[in-house]
């Protein structure tokens, strides 16, 4: 049985992410970068098509007037429902971080 | 490589090019969903090009011809839009099985065109890695070129194409600039591959073994991708200013949902409305051709089924042109315009609360106007279970087929006043549509098709000015597909039903339609639907209109006996009192709002879902619906 795959779709194993933030949480306009897809691989996987990678930076730049987030990611508009936002970990890059 | 060419007699090894002097070469255009694709394919081929299925599946197969001077060509294939290779969906699948070959009447591509939307260059530079594996040549197009740069974006295209090992092509596909370096490379292919035999994999019944790459490859290949267009000098374009302007009033809290069902009720008034004067204009053609012939053709046995049988079945059917044209239109403009990805957007809270997704909103909207482009449109929606319920659901929306047996009964049994009676009838009849999609959706969801929530994701693509080019071929396209389908069926409908009305002969000629062979058979279901207050003559018209809905209405024309039936015929609606209550009336509209009465959609649905498990459960489902509301409904009518 695949039972005994891990059901996440894992970034690199080295830094687990202390604090737990999650894309829905994410203030407008604010770049995180995506640390980890909490969902089984054929959830994963049309947001891996679509550029949604651990490593991407994601941007919130509007909400559906259902609430639902619209994000920007390497110059594509995607929408995702919450649900789906909440299973993305993600975490804050530093100003310095941004820049470069 | 062997049994090449049955007519090369020149048996000379090695001698392909003379051996398949005709051989066309075929080239593959494919890229992700929104861009351009389809709009290239037309300005390449223009009006040579036929539209097809796949065996085995519905996707449609479009294929035209790349002509160049001296009269050569290539055969062009438009391929679905997919983001990727992972055969989640079906055109995913079928699009991976195109480019390795695996198609029965397709040969393997010769040579690729990969077209790209390049303001969304380094998303959709994913397909390229796996595009370039099949080690076939390859052309990248750089669509929307002009956008790109207008928006600040930059990328060292010699660069790019140096580093990717292809040849590039900038081009605005819509304005057609830039699509004559395509044309150069067709070329090239074509006088590369002339003759020469297919690629081998097409040759051999390859097992399937030539995998793309799948998923875990993902993270890598976005980090070549990455490199690659570092290294090729790539900006990033600046956001569409425009395209964040539409969007904050089509998503916005109050505007968005407002706008959404202004647009919904613009396309059901073009439908209900602005299309009856055209459908009249289609119905006096008709009606005089029709007329014409009977002046012209002496009396035989062969008028009457020409005029009788397939001049006003056939008819009924191409009245709804078009109605299905306009909606097409509509659809056509709020796709190519990208509006169509805002209105899955606004509809998916709504949708996911019933058990679908913000994908279904497009079929379950084209189902309408009729349920089978609105079940391949259900491809789309990227989860199966979502897909297998849109695509149950959607034949409960009203179809235009539904709407001449509406007209018929409603103008025959509701009185017209009070004012707007008629037309609450007929909204309540679709209302009863909308709730048992609603519904059996909800059911599904909590038996067959039980699922965890899934996750859903959409990518919202930059407006755009359709273009009329595409949107015209598009409804070139749906006419002669509905004019084949029209012509197929319900020819072979009325020239069977007529033949029916005629046997057994008596001395006289054709006997009275109650002692015929079609008499007969009515006779031999009326006790079936008795309990609904249906007589033998209403059974035939179920059974006729098993074919398509509509049928009922010329049947029931033939069966009583009046001449020049059509829905709005007064001496069929007298016809009609005669022998139905209103109470049965009511029940009869209720049961076709349920039933299944389209052959059409079951062998639809038998190839999208392949295998009859799902045709045969909806259609016992809907049959057990209709059968149960009309018998409910004849009850309660009986007393009012």
């Amino acid at each position: 049985m695949d039972r005994t795959v891990p059901p996440t779709t894992q970034a690199a194993a080295t830094e687990a992410p202390v604090e737990d933030l999650r894309l829905g949480d994410v203030a407008m306009n604010q770049t995180v970068e995506l640390v980890r897809i909490d969902l089984p691989p054929e959830q994963a996987e049309p947001l891996l098509e679509r550029g949604v990678l651990p490593g991407c930076r994601i941007c919130p730049v509007r909400l559906s007037p259902s609430g639902d987030p619209i994000v920007s990611v390497d110059g594509s508009l995607l929408a995702l429902r919450r649900e789906t936002a909440n299973c993305l970990c993600v975490r804050i890059l530093s100003e310095l971080q941004d820049e470069s | 490589m062997a049994d090449v060419h049955p007519a090369a007699g020149g048996g000379i090894s090695g001698s392909a090019t003379v051996d398949r002097p005709d051989r066309v070469p075929t080239v593959a255009l494919i890229g992700p969903p929104n861009s351009g694709k389809t709009t290239l394919f037309n300005r390449l081929t223009g009006l040579r090009q036929k539209v097809a299925n796949y065996p085995g599946v519905t996707v449609e197969k479009h294929v035209g011809q790349v002509e160049f001077r001296g009269g050569a060509s290539i055969d062009l294939v438009d391929l679905p839009g997919v983001h990727g290779f992972s055969a989640r969906t079906l055109d995913e699948r079928v699009t991976r099985d195109v480019l390795e070959g695996r198609v029965d009447d397709l040969p393997a591509p010769d040579a690729l065109v990969l077209i790209v939307d390049c303001t969304r260059l380094e998303n959709q530079l994913m397909l390229v890695e796996p595009v370039l594996d099949l080690e076939l040549p390859t052309l990248l197009v750089l669509n929307m070129w002009d956008e790109f740069e207008e928006r600040g974006g930059k990328v060292d295209d010699a660069l790019l194409a140096k580093r990717l090992g292809v040849r590039i092509v900038k081009t605005n596909a819509r304005a057609g600039i830039g699509v004559e370096g395509v044309q150069g490379f067709l070329e090239e292919v074509e006088v590369r591959d002339r003759g020469m035999p297919p690629p081998v994999r097409s040759l051999t019944n390859v097992p399937r073994g030539v995998p793309l790459p799948m998923v875990d490859a993902f993270k890598a290949r976005r980090r070549r991708v990455r490199e690659v267009v570092d290294n090729a000098d790539f900006v990033q374009p600046g956001p569409s200013g425009s395209s964040e302007r539409l969007d904050s009033i089509f998503l916005h809290r109050v505007w968005g949902p407002l706008s959404f069902l202004a647009v919904v009720i613009l396309v059901f008034q073009s439908i209900f409305t602005w299309a009856i004067p055209l459908m009249d204009g289609v119905e006096f053609l008709i009606v005089t051709s029709g007329e014409w012939l009977v002046a012209t053709m002496p009396e035989s046995w062969f008028r009457s089924l020409l005029i009788d049988g397939v001049w006003a079945g056939v008819g009924s059917v191409v009245v709804f042109l078009p109605q299905i044209l306009i909606l097409f239109l509509f659809l056509g403009v709020l796709e190519d315009s990208g509006y169509m990805a805002r209105a899955a957007v606004i509809a998916d809270r709504l949708m996911y609360r019933v058990g679908l997704q913000g994908r279904a909103f497009l079929p379950l909207l084209s189902g309408y106007a009729c349920a089978v482009p609105a079940i391949l449109a259900a491809r789309t929606v990227d989860d199966e279970r979502d897909r297998l319920a849109t695509i149950f659901v959607t034949p409960f929306m009203t179809c235009s087929a539904r709407l001449p047996v509406y007209a018929l009964l409603i103008a025959a049994f509701i009185p017209a006043r009070p004012l707007g009676l008629r037309a609450a009838v007929l909204l309540g009849l679709y209302a009863l549509g909308i709730v048992a999609a609603i519904g059996t959706a909800f059911l599904l969801k909590r038996t067959l098709l039980r699922a965890e929530p899934t996750s859903f994701v959409m990518e919202l693509p930059p407006y755009r000015v359709p273009s009329l080019r595409s949107l015209g071929l598009r409804l070139l396209d749906r006419s002669k597909i509905f004019l084949k389908r029209a012509g197929k069926v319900i020819f072979g409908v009325t020239i069977v039903l007529w033949v029916l009305t005629q046997f057994p002969r008596t001395d006289q000629g054709p006997p009275l339609i109650e002692d015929s062979a079609l008499g007969a058979m009515g006779q031999f279901i009326e006790p079936a639907i008795a309990p609904l207050g249906f007589d033998w003559r209403i059974g035939i018209g179920l059974v006729t209109s098993l074919a398509a809905r509509e049928v009922i209405v010329g049947t029931l024309g033939t069966i009583y006996g009046v001449e020049n039936a059509s829905d709005d015929s007064i001496v069929l609606q007298d016809a009609l009192q005669r022998s139905l209550t209103p109470a049965a009336a009511i029940g009869l509209l209720v049961f076709f709002a349920f039933a299944l009465q389209c052959m059409s959609t079951v062998a639809v649905m038998r190839r999208e879902t392949a295998g009859w498990k799902w045709p045969i459960l909806q259609f016992g489902y809907m049959l057990f619906l209709a059968y149960g509301g009309a018998f409910i409904a004849v009850r309660v009518f009986a007393f009012l």
